[in-house]
């Protein structure tokens, strides 16, 4: 599990651009909406949505999924673990 | 003044024609059905087409598309407008041209352009030279001629793309050409088709539902992608009542503001909406109460329908008048949406009913639309269109009685101030070393300087901006700074091409690699209204925001627009930009398409505050300016007379370069160098002639 976390944190900070920011700076516990975690927004859960399809075979329909599934990077690692095809 | 319609005409899923539309809306039949004309792989969305190929609007049109290179965005346009010009009576009914003299102004609002032919042709534009005459169909400008040109001549022509209220904010020019008086009468609208770039992209953003479209529903689940054109000939009520054009209806009012919140989403108390209604109730001189049918916006997703509602409740309190949705009939058309939607309203109108909301089942959080046929005497009817990066615009029709003529306002033209302008050019940036050491042109394209931005933009937001957004909120910044100005009531800007790059890269991968590609953040930021909306995102401005694409004469739009108001005092203080930036292969296809040919190549990055109050520091005064289409040496040398005994500044492009908003280097640079004698700034090629008029502060 935590290597796919520390994976999945790299794979965040290339597809969303994230200048000057390192895995070892992201609270895998923290939200990342809202301003207490990383601050991302809806345009960003849609690529965290298209991140998840092509690195994991993840397709999710429902935009509103994501809210549940990005709460932090743990939850998001948990979920990929459960439903990866690839 | 008050501003009549002496015609309008209409294409879209539900109808060719005024007689159509009518019969669709009355008898409850939708125009979304499965994917048809359009060749895509996403069959599993419902669409709102318009019913006729290309080849049988040419052949309605008598065009020979194998001798006139032709997009369907350009052919819906003609479509629509043959009618609006036919009911005014403005072309002959034989030749279908413009009857002579009558020439006046046509604006058109378009973000999409000729992108159906882009994306069948990108590769071989790239390739080989075999669709080369559709490289110049690309940009929104180019649409605009080709529609109007169809008819004759038009002597002025403009396009505003702000996404979805492009067509909307159109309507607003033009009463704002009519207010100014240079003009009695201008043709209004909007075409767009749909494609398979913004099908992809708004799919990307996941809010296109499977099936059809639910507006306000407890159950709605994102919008249909609809398509077509409309428009409106408006003119003043004198101008109809002498060549005796019978008026369809008033346009009492309108209004235009900014959500400065998100580029694709609404914020939660819909601030940008309610102060575009709140604004045009207020232009009209009336009251909430008095408004009898909303004609929402209502896309259909999530995000749209519950901020709108929440808008229209915080204006009309416990009284919200009648709303609905048409979208449910047509599809969103996206740029179009704001006049076929105006058109839908002068039809409720004239036959007194209320539009139904289709497919309405139940109320969540939202507005309960008009979900029965409900008949009901209408007299002010107000129409809704909001666009990517909050720019929402109101317009407000009223029911013509006859009356007698009004008072003829005398309204006072203010002076307009040149306060600061800065650029970011390949020449020094923010300073005017250009005018001593200015650095030799010598590549065929020189790209500007990268914007010092990290003090201006958070990196959170500087993260996903392309550099023409980064240059706009350096210049922008500094040219408010410069003036004393925090926030602006009006940002415009006038784009070429907008943000190719990051159209590039998605028509690129959509071209390349087919249609699953997701790229929600570059669809987001590819449309041309993203400039003006990040500026305000930045700024905070909730104030009028517009973006004109209408190639070599884009940024002369936004300043003709800034002028307008600010003359007749409707805003104190205007930030007008002008933007382009290039990339290598486009900058290839440009010279190829035989725009550039050997010139040198640039991009551009200008911001300019203009103001009715002189700080003591102004640079100059704006006096005067013209656009001119097509003009013969005779116009030309009556608008040089028009402006008295001036010199002329010509153009900078051996210092900067060119680009579709060079003209704007110009201005700058005029307002650099002038002394104390008037100057006119002239930019003249083979279609558009152009002069601004500076005059010094001290002479009065």
């Amino acid at each position: 599990m935590e290597e796919l976390i520390l994976k999945l944190k790299k794979e965040i900070i290339e597809v969303l651009n994230l200048e000057d920011v390192k895995p070892e700076d992201i609270d895998s516990n923290a939200p990342l909406f809202g301003a207490e975690g990383l601050g991302l927004d809806s345009i960003d859960a849609l690529e965290l949505i298209v991140l998840m399809e092509k690195n994991y075979g993840i397709k999710l329909q429902d935009p509103n999924q994501g809210k549940e599934i990005f709460k932090s990077i743990n939850v998001m690692a948990d979920y990929i673990s459960k439903n990866r095809t690839k | 003044m008050k501003i009549v319609i002496t015609g309008a005409g209409i294409v879209s899923a539900i109808g060719v024609g005024k007689a159509e539309t009518l019969v669709s809306l009355r008898e409850q039949r939708s125009g979304i059905r499965p994917l048809c004309y359009l060749k895509t792989d996403h069959h599993e969305f419902p669409v709102g087409e318009v019913q006729l190929s290309n080849g049988e609007m040419c052949a309605m049109l008598g065009i020979d598309p194998s001798k006139q290179p032709t997009t369907r965005t350009a052919l819906m346009g003609m479509v629509a407008l043959k009618e609006a010009l036919e009911q005014a009576q403005l072309i002959d009914s034989k030749t279908q041209k413009l009857k002579d003299p009558e020439t006046f102004p046509l604006i058109s609002g378009t973000t999409v352009g000729g992108m159906d032919k882009s994306e069948l042709y990108y590769l071989d534009f790239l390739d080989n030279d075999s669709r080369n005459e559709y490289i110049s169909t690309h940009d929104c400008g180019a649409c605009t001629e080709m529609i109007a040109d169809h008819f004759g001549r038009f002597s002025m022509l403009s396009t505003l793309s702000t996404a979805c209220s492009s067509a909307a904010n159109a309507v607003i020019l033009g009463a704002e050409i009519l207010r100014s008086g240079q003009v009695e009468c201008v043709v209004v609208g909007g075409s767009e088709c749909i494609t398979k770039f913004h099908l992809n992209g708004f799919a990307s953003l996941m809010i296109l539902d499977k099936e059809p479209c639910r507006p306000f529903d407890e159950s709605r689940a994102g919008l249909n992608l609809g398509e077509g054109a409309a428009w409106l000939v408006l003119e003043t009520e004198d101008h109809a009542r002498r060549r005796n054009a019978t008026p369809i209806a008033r346009l009492a009012g309108y209004g235009n503001a900014c959500d400065a919140f998100h580029q694709t989403a609404t914020s939660a108390d819909g601030e940008g909406p309610y102060l575009a209604m709140k604004q045009a109730l207020k232009s009209a001189g009336i009251t909430p109460v008095q408004v009898d049918y909303i004609n929402a916006h209502g896309t259909g997703t999530g995000n749209n329908d519950i901020s709108e509602s929440t808008a229209i409740r915080r204006l009309f309190g416990e009284q919200v008048p009648p709303v609905s949705s048409t979208k449910a009939f047509t599809g969103h058309t996206t740029s179009a949406s704001g006049t076929i939607e105006a058109v839908i309203c002068l039809l409720a109108m004239q036959h007194s009913f209320l539009p139904v909301n289709l497919r309405f089942n139940k109320a969540g959080d939202c507005l309960t639309p008009v979900h029965d046929n409900t008949t009901k005497p209408l007299r002010y009817v107000l129409s809704n269109a909001f666009g990517f990066g909050g720019n929402d615009s109101a317009l407000l029709f009223e029911k013509v009685e006859e009356r007698k003529s009004g008072r003829v306002e005398d309204e006072k033209k203010k002076k307009v101030y040149l306060l600061s302008a800065v650029q970011i050019s390949a020449q020094e940036p923010l300073s005017e070393a250009w005018k001593d050491n200015p650095i030799p042109l010598t590549e065929p394209l020189t790209r500007s300087r990268e914007a010092d931005y990290k003090q201006f933009i958070p990196p959170l937001e500087a993260r996903r901006m392309g550099r023409i957004l980064k240059r706009a909120i350096a210049t922008a910044r500094t040219a408010t700074a410069q003036a004393g100005i925090d926030t602006p009531e009006a940002i415009i800007t006038g784009t070429g091409l907008g943000c190719i790059e990051n159209t590039e890269i998605f028509l690129d991968a959509l071209c390349r690699q087919g249609e699953d590609q997701m790229m929600p953040t570059r669809f987001m930021q590819s449309t041309h209204n993203t400039i003006s909306s990040i500026v305000a995102i930045n700024l905070k401005a909730h104030g009028y925001n517009a973006t004109y694409a209408h190639n070599t004469v884009s940024f002369q739009s936004a300043l003709l627009d800034a002028m307008l108001q600010l003359r007749r005092g409707a805003i104190c203080n205007a930030l007008v930009c002008a933007h382009d930036e290039m990339t290598p292969s486009y900058h290839a296809l440009l010279c190829k398409g035989g725009y550039l040919k050997d010139k040198h190549a640039t991009e551009c990055a200008v911001s300019m505050m203009l103001s009715t109050k002189d700080n003591g520091h102004a640079l100059c005064e704006v006096a005067d300016m013209r656009i001119l289409y097509r003009p013969s040496e005779a116009e030309k040398q009556r608008a040089r007379k028009e402006l008295g005994d001036v010199s002329y500044f010509g153009s900078t492009e051996p210092i900067f370069g060119t680009s579709y908003t060079a003209p704007s280097l110009d201005l700058y640079a005029a307002a650099h160098t002038m002394k104390d004698k008037p100057v006119a700034v002239e930019y003249s090629d083979d279609k558009y002639y152009t002069l601004i008029l500076l005059r010094p502060c001290s002479v009065s």
